[in-house]
């Protein structure tokens, strides 16, 4: 009886593996993907890997991030690093020069685009001999293709943001020979040779990427016309990044293979780093691991003053702020370098204009027109408001206690006795999930301040002041949604002036009057404290000794890393 | 420079996925086992299995519908947390009414229901919104790999120890594993993952502080079954074996020494109580060694209550789970699980748990059946 059991289960277990093995499919196509990169002819330029290299294996670099990856499909991703992957894969008609904050250079164009009288039409010539990393040319009608797939799936892509960056601006595109593309715009936008160099404006491979739904993780490999490919992609864990071998432009890769490392806590990289599993951290080290990270020794930090703002959403329709004498008493109040200081070791910078310096045409337009810390301003501006030693402005803050991390409820506290540091003002502070907090705050109905973060999508001074002036605000309520009116329309004559004087600047061509427009701007944003800046905060890179950037680039020091926060791997090098 | 290096593959003689693999590995073996006892045990023993398996289905069931319930009374939603503050109100409508949120509760209910009968638990809400099973089969594997080795270690230590206590009693080999047992299980998880991974990683450099293998050498690994130790085995890979198994050292003691306090102590007390039974003075005064008594005739019955406990410690050890694989950046459910409930992403959180509750339920099912065959007095 015994036996016979076991000959019945034996059996039963051969058929089940059979019937398991009888399949076809396997669920780890997209992520777990470990597809052999084509070995068949190289591209032009490309030469056989030295004898050395084959000796002692690739040169590797390992970029360790607490990041994740949301889409690499460029109708689709948003985020940074989705941003970095497809940049370094993939190249726009415009790019950034590596380490540089304002050098807009041509990628895949001759030269910056042309622009028509009437600021409507960009033409641009393509370069010839581009390829993308299977070997499809890329000719203008790919490209047209590419963008006209932005702008028809890109709405319904499951992150539903990256399009916001073509379909409000772009009505058509299209390729009026082999290498010449036309842009058709909705309406004329100065800054859009720099939208030329975001994610969505990167061209898609038509072999990989299909032209009628979104591909947020195609199987590797993936290509561009970039100067590297994606061999493998494992989720969680690592990408890795190869040469591509058709890739004739200007970032030669300069070592064999990337592979960026995953991490689920910034403690756990930072340790990596100095056992030197990693080679470089990429974001995001905190304030105090960056403190303990700078003494240890065969380790560089290299800080960036990226474009990451802390401000304060202030709304103009709800009790107390939507009085003026409010908004400007707390102005006046704000010592940002005390908070710099006590909480940040000084590692951030005081912020006194919504656009960060270095921007075209920004200025400190809050320290010039309250000069705050003043006392005697604040109480002025409250007692003008009604409040008194006796009866006090009460004031709700809001803010997400992780969002931005755990520093905010230190700062916060700050803010706070800052503000009550005047004897007229009691400040509660209300910490609040950000999810919730989020659409709260921007929809402009339940709470009267709160904090905020923003980091630019492209780096102009329209990415930092529209936002909060345009259709709503993200809830300040200068303006209200019109109908036929794109922007909205202001809740008062000043607010009116404001939008103008944005819409003004937006189509200037001419750079020099532009800047003069948004400093002007910027004088009457502090004027109605549309919002509250606070300070930016530095980006931070930290790498082995043994790492270099390129140092014919502007930043070596931060690997080539520059305010616009974009990370090209080519101008990497090792000793190791 | 500039060449295009291919990967060295080893192609199997045969595809199938990750989770099929795992149903092989593990499941067929606890079929037939299962169909074993079944046949050949008595008509009461089938009734406590039938018994069991009935009350296990309607556990999961509750718990299933508590978390979504639970979810959807808690703050926040996906789109919102996805979005931040640069998804204008119409995207945010729009996404919303993609992704079903509009629809009635009951209808999502009733299609969450759906969802775990057919094991086919949608697409996540936020990140890659792929299919929840993909992403499941690519990091359930990670967690049987660690807490796997991490359950035998911390039975090992916890049997043998306790055993060891006890015929040492009151001597200062008991008095210290009694101390090792209290403050062990007392540590925190994520303190003592620190602790390790600053000893062993970065003032010793004998071990990696996270992961599951080395960057360099994951490259080179064929993924077949997605349990690394495993894949690396069947293709022969053995740098990557190495690699893996160096990676697993740090995280598996972190979670099988604290979750082995627990046994050490049990263990103790039992095989001391049994130590006191008539038949063990009989026993000895055969002749029998001591430590014959003790591991031969004491702690087999010793291991009824212990053996309880292994099914309860199961929900522990995927608790700690989520605590290790954060800590040691491990790729498995746990981190999933808890990166998931911060973007509020519903249907990855509801099928993670389900998951658990299903793995757990097994287990204890498993534990129960082991536990009416060791002792015969068990029947419902």
């Amino acid at each position: 009886m015994r036996r016979r059991f076991w000959v019945v289960a034996l059996i039963a277990a051969f058929a089940l593996i059979a019937a398991a093995c009888g399949g076809t499919g396997t669920t780890t196509t997209q992520a777990t993907t470990t597809t052999a990169a084509p070995t068949t002819t190289a591209g032009p330029g490309t030469t056989a890997a030295p004898t050395t290299t084959a000796a002692t294996g690739p040169k590797t670099i390992i970029i360790g991030t607490t990041d994740t990856i949301a889409s690499l499909d460029p109708a689709d991703a948003y985020a940074t690093r989705d941003w970095e992957l497809i940049k370094n894969t993939g190249e726009g008609l415009m790019k950034w020069a590596p380490g540089s904050g304002d050098k807009l250079i041509p990628g895949l164009a001759t030269a910056p685009p042309t622009v028509s009288d009437d600021g409507l039409t960009y033409t641009v010539t393509l370069k010839d001999g581009i390829k993308f990393g299977d070997g499809t040319d890329l000719t203008a009608q790919v490209f047209a293709d590419s963008m006209n797939r932005v702008l028809t799936i890109g709405p319904d892509c499951p992150n539903g943001v990256a399009d916001a960056l073509v379909t409000p601006y772009l009505a058509s595109v299209e390729a009026t020979d082999a290498s010449t593309i036309v842009f058709h715009l909705s309406q004329p936008v100065a800054y859009f040779p720099q939208l030329l160099a975001t994610g969505p404006y990167i061209p898609a491979d038509p072999n990989i990427f299909p032209a009628d739904q979104c591909d947020l993780f195609p199987p590797a490999p993936i290509y561009g016309v970039g100067p590297w490919i994606i061999t493998q992609y494992t989720q969680q864990e690592q990408v890795v990044l190869e040469p591509n071998p058709y890739y004739n432009g200007d970032y030669k890769p300069q070592v064999d293979q990337i592979i960026v490392r995953f991490y689920s806590d910034p403690q756990t990289m930072a340790l990596a780093l100095q056992n030197g599993e990693i080679d470089i951290a990429w974001r995001f080290l905190g304030t105090e691991l960056i403190q303990q990270l700078e003494s240890v020794p065969d380790v560089t930090v290299g800080a960036i003053n990226g474009g990451a703002i802390r401000y304060l959403i202030i709304n103009h329709t709800m009790a107390p702020f939507d009085d003026d004498n409010v908004r400007k008493a707390v102005a006046s109040l704000i010592d940002r370098d005390q908070m710099a200081d006590t909480v940040f070791g000084g590692q951030v910078t005081p912020l006194y204009s919504q656009v960060p310096p270095g921007f075209l045409g920004a200025n400190e337009a809050f320290d010039t027109a309250y000069q705050a810390p003043n006392m005697a301003a604040a109480q002025q501006y409250l007692t003008d408001a009604g409040y008194s030693e006796s009866n006090h402005l009460q004031l709700d803050l809001y803010y997400p206690p992780e969002h931005y991390g755990a520093s905010t409820a230190d700062w916060m506290a700050v803010l706070q006795q800052q503000l009550e540091a005047s004897g007229m003002i009691d400040v509660t502070l209300n910490a609040v999930e950000w999810s919730t907090y989020v659409t709260a705050l921007t929809g402009g109905e339940a709470y009267s301040a709160g904090v905020l973060g923003w980091f630019f999508d492209y780096p102009d001074p329209s990415n930092y002041l529209e936002p909060f002036v345009y259709n709503g605000g993200e809830g300040t309520n200068v303006t209200k949604p019109a109908e036929g009116n794109a922007f909205g329309v202001g809740i008062d004559d000043k607010s009116q002036q404001l939008t103008d004087l944005l819409g003004q600047a937006a189509t200037e061509t001419d750079q020099t009057k532009r800047a003069d427009l948004y400093g002007q701007a910027q004088d009457l944003y502090a004027d109605l404290v549309v919002t509250l800046p606070l300070f930016f905060e530095p980006e931070h890179v930290v790498y082995a000794s043994y790492i270099h950037g390129d140092s014919m680039y502007d930043s070596p020091d931060t690997l080539n890393i520059g305010p616009t926060i974009e990370f090209n791997y080519s101008t990497l090098t090792t000793d190791k | 420079m500039g060449s295009f290096r291919a990967h060295p593959r080893t192609t199997l003689p045969f595809t199938m996925s990750p989770l099929s693999l795992i149903f092989l590995i593990i499941g067929v073996p606890a079929f037939v086992g299962l169909a074993y006892i079944f046949v050949r045990g008595s008509t009461g023993l089938r009734r406590y299995i039938l018994t069991r398996i009935a009350l296990t289905l309607p556990m999961v069931f509750i718990l299933a519908s508590l978390v979504f319930f639970v979810l959807r009374v808690i703050p926040g939603d996906p789109v919102s947390s996805a979005l931040g503050p640069k998804g204008s109100p119409e995207t945010v409508a729009r996404l919303r009414e993609q992704l079903g949120l509009n629809d009635p509760l009951i209808l999502q209910y009733a299609r969450f229901l759906g969802s775990v009968v057919t094991l086919d638990f949608g697409n996540s809400l936020t990140g890659a919104h792929r299919p929840i099973v993909d992403e499941m089969s690519e990091r359930f594997p990670a967690t049987l790999e660690l807490v796997i080795p991490a359950a035998i270690l911390s039975l090992v230590l916890g049997i043998f120890g306790g055993a060891f206590a006890a015929s040492r009693r009151k001597r200062t080999t008991d008095y210290s594993l009694r101390l090792y047992s209290v403050i062990i299980y007392s540590l925190p998880i994520f303190w003592l993952g620190l602790m390790l991974q600053l000893l062993f990683g970065v003032k010793l450099g004998w071990l990696p502080i996270a992961g599951r293998i080395d960057a360099i050498a994951g490259t080179t690994l064929h993924h077949i079954t997605n349990i690394y130790s495993v894949d690396a085995l069947l293709t022969g890979n053995w740098t990557a074996l190495r690699s893996v198994l160096e990676h697993l050292v740090l995280p598996t003691l972190t979670l099988g020494l604290i979750l082995s306090g627990v046994f050490v102590r049990l263990t103790r007390i039992n095989v001391i109580e049994t130590l006191q039974q008539d038949y063990i003075a009989a026993a000895r005064a055969r002749g029998i060694r001591e430590r014959v008594v003790i591991y031969n005739h004491a702690l087999k019955n010793a291991m009824i209550p212990v053996i309880t406990l292994i099914g309860l410690q199961v929900a522990i050890l995927l608790a700690g789970a989520v605590l290790t694989e954060t800590v040691f950046s491990w790729p498995g459910m746990g981190r999933y699980l808890v990166e998931r409930i911060s973007s509020r992403d519903y249907t990855a959180v509801q099928s993670v748990i389900t998951m658990f509750a299903l793995f757990v339920a097994l287990i204890s099912l498993a534990v129960d059946i082991i536990y009416s065959l060791v002792d015969p007095r068990v029947r419902y």
